[in-house]
């Protein structure tokens, strides 16, 4: 315990430094005389605006206890409103259509969560797809035949070669019009193709790091390749594998965010979207980045967790 | 399987030619053959291809030229199911090679149960049955990590002996080990060979080759030049000036 005051110096001082920074931004958001209206972010994270009821034909009302009962004209089947939490028309009154019967109070997530919600959706699919892959290319690479070595290494090399923002567009347009895919599904595959080869290069390398002797171990005892891949190289490899692997996946969720251009309301969308509704600039861009940070520090933690738990072992 | 030929013979090798890539002759016309419940220790300077020779005659060596036929079975003949052969020829090797991913009795089970798919269960209780045969009950549960060189090697021959080989290959087995815990391995070796297991082994115990061979091999520069009873090669007698050489230099 000798190092304990030492140590405290120096957590002290980390503090003072983030409460610094802290201390900057906000007063260089004074300098420019910005006004912070953080309450103006929150309607996009829970929207608690009421829902409004419109009538869809001509009719009348009737009200009987808080119960709204519309009857049309055209003699369609009556429309009964019970769970209204304002009334806005009159026992009696005449109804047209698109008139504003009723308001019902809502509580639901609002723009940036939904957004959010787009994100992990589009991440998750992308990151099972792209290790598929990248497991695919990797056995590829490293097997004998010069037919899987080589188109392997030309996959990873065109994508690795190639920005991920123009293979979107060319998925989107080119795919995307030739194969009759949606737009979501178009991210996806640009995504996972995009991750897959920079999954199929950290597996690679954690696969060639094990010694030869473990798969000569596994030979010997009668396994097949592949049985002595799946039991003996791969479980080895893929724990090797841990950090780099959790660098490359928080990427796939940064990178997600280039599926915005081709119209896909994620988190990215949503913020330019909830900015330009309601000019606070600085507080959505602030607020997706820690949405961001969200997503991407609890990927990072699960990873750890799984490293500390293969930890204890070889 | 192909039954060229079964008989008192676990192994025959005939003109077996070694040639690396970069033309590396490794083996020059090998020819010998190994009974059953033979023990055949291989001795050479290093170099001398007797690792390479024991590697071939399971295929983690492929040879260049020649014959080898274990157990009746032509290695090289098309039909040969090389996996089922490597099944019944169990091997160690110098750097034990342990899955350090799994316990020890985990790495005793894994080909019983993956390869020949047997029951866990039954699996289970002849992994403990082999642990407890090399001395190494208390250590089921461990990962090989926590464990000494020669407890390493000692699982390893378990987990050789998990598929009931009939034939087991050591390749320098007690080569990486500290010097005093190179008889906890002999003494399990020589308990195989005493229960009549077909052994080739590459050393250079030799103290081992004298006491429990049944003929040892002399190989140099690929050459397997000496063949013959322990007695003989370490006798007294000059009998071949490169062994007599070999073997002042070590002993």
């Amino acid at each position: 315990m000798k190092e304990q005051p030492h140590r405290l110096k120096w957590h002290i001082l980390f503090a003072i430094t983030i409460l610094g920074i802290a201390a900057g931004i906000y007063s260089a958001s004074q300098t420019i005389n910005y006004n912070w209206q953080w309450h103006r972010v929150l309607p996009y994270i829970v929207d608690t605006s009421p829902v409004d009821i419109i009538a869809q034909g001509d009719g009348s009302a009737s009200i009987n206890n808080n119960s709204l009962t519309i009857t049309y004209d055209n003699g369609a089947p009556d429309r009964i409103i019970n769970n209204a939490d304002t009334i806005l028309v009159s026992d009696g009154d005449i109804i047209f259509e698109g008139d504003l019967l009723a308001r019902q109070e809502n509580v639901r997530m609002g723009v940036l969560i939904e957004g959010l919600l787009t994100t992990l959706e589009i991440s998750v699919i992308s990151l099972f797809f792209s290790l598929f892959i990248g497991l695919v290319a990797a056995l590829m690479r490293i097997s004998n035949n010069p037919f899987s070595k080589n188109l392997s290494l030309l996959y990873v090399e065109v994508i690795r070669g190639t920005p991920l923002l123009v293979q979107i567009f060319i998925v989107y347009f080119f795919l995307g019009t030739v194969f009759d895919l949606e737009r979501f599904t178009a991210g996806i595959v640009a995504l996972s193709v995009f991750t897959g080869a920079y999954v199929a290069e950290i597996l690679r390398s954690g696969i060639q790091s094990i010694s030869p002797g473990q798969m000569e171990a596994a030979r010997s005892l009668g396994m097949t390749y592949p049985k002595a891949m799946m039991y003996v190289i791969l479980p080895q490899a893929f724990k090797r594998t841990l950090p780099p692997m959790a660098s490359q996946l928080i990427n796939l969720i940064k990178d997600s965010s280039l599926v915005s251009v081709i119209s896909i309301t994620d988190l990215t969308k949503a913020g330019r979207e909830v900015v330009s509704g309601s000019f606070a600039t600085f507080e959505v861009w602030f607020t997706v980045a820690a949405l961001y940070l969200l997503l991407t520090s609890t990927l990072s933690w699960a990873i750890q967790r799984i490293e500390k738990r293969l930890a204890n072992n070889g | 399987m192909v039954n060229a030929y079964k008989g008192n013979d676990m192994v025959v090798t005939a003109n077996v030619d070694k040639i690396y890539p970069n033309n590396c002759h490794a083996l020059k016309k090998v020819t010998t053959n190994i009974k059953r419940g033979e023990v055949v220790v291989i001795i050479g300077p290093s170099g001398s291809g007797k690792s390479t020779f024991l590697r071939t005659l399971n295929q983690l060596e492929t040879i260049t030229d020649g014959d080898i036929i274990v157990d009746g079975v032509n290695m090289y003949d098309e039909r040969t199911n090389i996996n089922k052969l490597r099944e019944n020829v169990g091997m160690v090797f110098q750097s034990f090679n342990l899955f350090p991913h799994l316990t020890v009795k985990e790495n005793v089970m894994l080909a019983p149960l993956k390869v020949s798919k047997l029951p866990k269960s039954e699996v289970d209780a002849e992994a403990q049955t082999l642990l407890k045969r090399v001395g190494l009950a208390e250590k089921m549960d461990v990962y090989p990590a926590q464990l000494s060189g020669g407890q390493q090697q000692r699982v390893a021959i378990a987990r050789a002996l998990a598929m009931k080989p009939d034939m087991m290959l050591f390749d320098e087995p007690t080569s990486a080990l500290d010097p005093e815990m190179v008889g906890e391995v002999l003494d399990v070796m020589k308990s195989l060979a005493a229960e009549g297991m077909t052994m080739i082994v590459v050393t250079h115990e030799m103290g081992f080759a004298n006491e429990v061979a049944d003929r040892v091999l002399f190989m140099e520069d690929g050459v397997l030049l000496v063949d013959d009873i322990p007695e003989n090669i370490f006798g007294t007698v000059a009998n071949h000036p490169r062994l007599q050489k070999f073997l002042s230099n070590i002993l």
